[in-house]
């Protein structure tokens, strides 16, 4: 057990699926040789395949105190990562288009607003993903090279690129399927928290370029955090998949759409947008719990109240959002 | 949990034969007996000069054992590589161990070369082409220390007593030597040796240069199969032989 614990709480209703967080975390950690087709964070469609698609039915995880078997994902189910001929187009004066190599079949979100149908009306939200810097993390337990550890001071789990061998248990027991391997270096690689940028003050790069302004990060054990606030205080936010057992530290506010029809007065429970089968799939049978809060912190506002929770999750500037404490998490040596 | 998963893999390590087992902790015994032969050719023609520089060297063939499945998430494997065929020779102050095994599949490749430009100012990086290939690999290990008496190092990468040194020649990857005192402290020293491996028809012939290692050091070598994801320990391996 680490001493403390960074979480992100993600707010599923102000995700536009635009991807900068997705090309912030690219641009700053993967833009090297062997890394083209990981997403350290991606946004993915829900309902929907999913990257690597189908992963949330591939296997990983614990069950009754083991961990659970699961084929790797292969490089069809991620897409083969193509570039662009630039090169010829600007500085060889070839006039053909520019265009990718090999031809892409699919990948990062390849099935982008496809959803599913609600009887006749389609439906679908974005769900952004990193690693869930689990506090069981089954990776950790799955190496055995002992290459990956959480970190004591602030719960991040990284992989010691010196002692990884490239073996991929790691990546078989992941229920989320966030660790990829490079097989340029022979090792795999995960989301790291940017931790180097929480040392120094600096919020996540996903956090940070968030244009939806849906990202809250912070000590989970600091009263002061918002993602203590929206977890523990309001009990807003919920991990995704709970069932795998492996206590994620990453949440998220449900989609919370209004009703479908005749919304005025009637209650989302009785005629949801998005079925709540698929959120109880997604988030376990504790969503209806969090669907009820929501709709009564809005009924507060509605009858010109102040809901605490609310304003917290319009998160107007980065000093609700973000609350990085370098000074609280470092180690007394 | 860690206690549980001890008490497994324990409990797994008990299902190796029993023939095995004593290997631990035991010298082995006459059948185990390694033949050396002395050649007049360089270890450089041995290593590089094809079959025809192996063809007069005795051969004995050593029985592999799988090892039993060690992690919960692994797939059960069957024996698909039973045996591996030794020829030992010194030669020019070396000591030249060729391996050769039947396998239908040669699982290898050849990795696309990093320039050594910055990835930031290329176009093109170099791409991860699949994640879920792993490749042919052999390995011999001996005790770091020679002469420390009539007990052998643990099979399972040697243990605090006895460190080993570990000789590990991958199809893709190339040689590495490793070094190991115990089940999971095996770490790369970053250091390379000479090895060559070749297939044809169906079969691996891997030659390891190793030091003129002396009679009575004892030797044991392991397999992987990649085309049954073999790696770490999901490997095929051999009791401890003694060299003549």
């Amino acid at each position: 057990m680490s001493k403390h614990q960074y979480a992100m709480v993600m707010d599923l209703n102000k995700c536009l699926g635009c991807q900068t967080c997705t090309i912030a975390c690219k641009k700053l950690w993967t833009d090297r040789d062997g890394t083209g087709y990981m997403y350290w964070n991606n946004v993915e469609t829900r309902p929907g395949l999913g990257y690597p698609r189908q992963w949330d039915r591939i296997g990983g995880g614990w069950k009754d105190g083991s961990l659970q078997p699961s084929p790797l994902p292969t490089m069809d189910d991620y897409g083969h990562a193509w570039e662009y001929n630039y090169e010829q187009r600007l500085y060889e004066g070839k006039k053909q288009p520019v265009m990718p190599s090999p031809e892409p079949k699919s990948g990062c979100n390849w099935d982008e607003d496809v959803g599913g149908m609600n009887e006749d009306e389609n439906y679908f939200f974005y769900l952004p993903r990193i690693c869930n810097h689990c506090t069981h993390p089954a990776c950790l337990e799955a190496c055995p090279r002992k290459a990956i550890y959480k970190r004591e001071e602030d719960g991040i789990v990284v992989i010691d690129q010196d002692r990884c061998q490239g073996y991929r248990y790691c990546i078989k027991a992941c229920p989320y399927k966030k660790i990829y391997f490079n097989e340029v270096t022979g090792k795999s690689e995960k989301c790291i928290f940017c931790y180097p940028r929480l040392e120094k003050g600096q919020v996540n790069a996903c956090a940070a370029q968030c244009p939806g302004r849906l990202r809250f990060v912070g000590l989970l054990d600091d009263p002061e955090s918002p993602v203590h606030k929206l977890v523990l205080v309001h009990k807003i936010a919920l991990p995704l998949f709970p069932e795998k057992g492996t206590q994620p530290n990453v949440f998220y506010v449900p989609p919370f759409n209004p009703p479908k029809r005749e919304n005025y007065g009637n209650s989302i429970q009785e005629d949801p947008r998005v079925p709540l089968d698929y959120l109880i799939y997604l988030f376990g049978p504790q969503v209806k719990d969090v669907m009820v809060r929501l709709e009564a912190e809005l009924k507060k506002t509605q009858e010109g109240g102040r809901s605490e929770a609310l304003q917290l999750l319009i998160g107007r500037d980065a000093e609700t959002r973000f609350h990085v404490r370098p000074e609280f998490v470092q180690i007394q040596l | 949990m860690r206690t549980r998963q001890l008490l497994i893999t324990a409990s797994s390590a008990l299902l190796i034969s029993s023939t095995v087992w004593a290997q631990a902790g035991a010298k082995p015994g006459a059948g185990q007996s390694l033949p050396v032969a002395v050649s007049s050719a360089s270890a450089e023609s041995l290593l590089h000069g094809g079959p025809a520089a192996w063809n007069q060297i005795a051969v004995k063939r050593v029985a592999l054992n799988r090892t039993p499945p060690l992690y919960d998430t692994d797939e059960p494997a069957t024996l698909e590589i039973p045996s591996v065929d030794i020829r030992t020779a010194r030669a020019g102050g070396k000591l030249l161990v060729q391996l050769s095994w039947r396998d239908p599949t040669r699982d290898a490749i050849a990795l696309a070369e990093v320039p050594t430009t910055p990835p930031e100012t290329r176009f093109r990086k170099v791409q991860t082409e699949a994640d879920d290939r792993f490749f042919d690999a052999a390995a011999v290990m001996f005790p770091s220390r020679s002469g420390t008496g009539a007990i052998a190092p643990s099979l399972q990468m040697g243990d605090a007593e006895q460190p080993v040194e570990i000789y590990y020649w991958n199809a893709t990857r190339g040689p590495m030597l490793m070094q190991a005192q115990g089940r999971g402290t095996t770490r790369r020293t970053g250091q390379d040796f000479p090895a060559n491996g070749t297939y044809q028809g169906g079969q691996w012939d891997v030659i390891f240069e190793l030091p003129d290692l002396p009679a009575n050091t004892t030797v044991a070598f392991a397999v992987w199969n990649g085309s049954q994801k073999d790696r770490d320990g999901r490997k095929y391996f051999s009791v401890w032989q003694v060299l003549q």
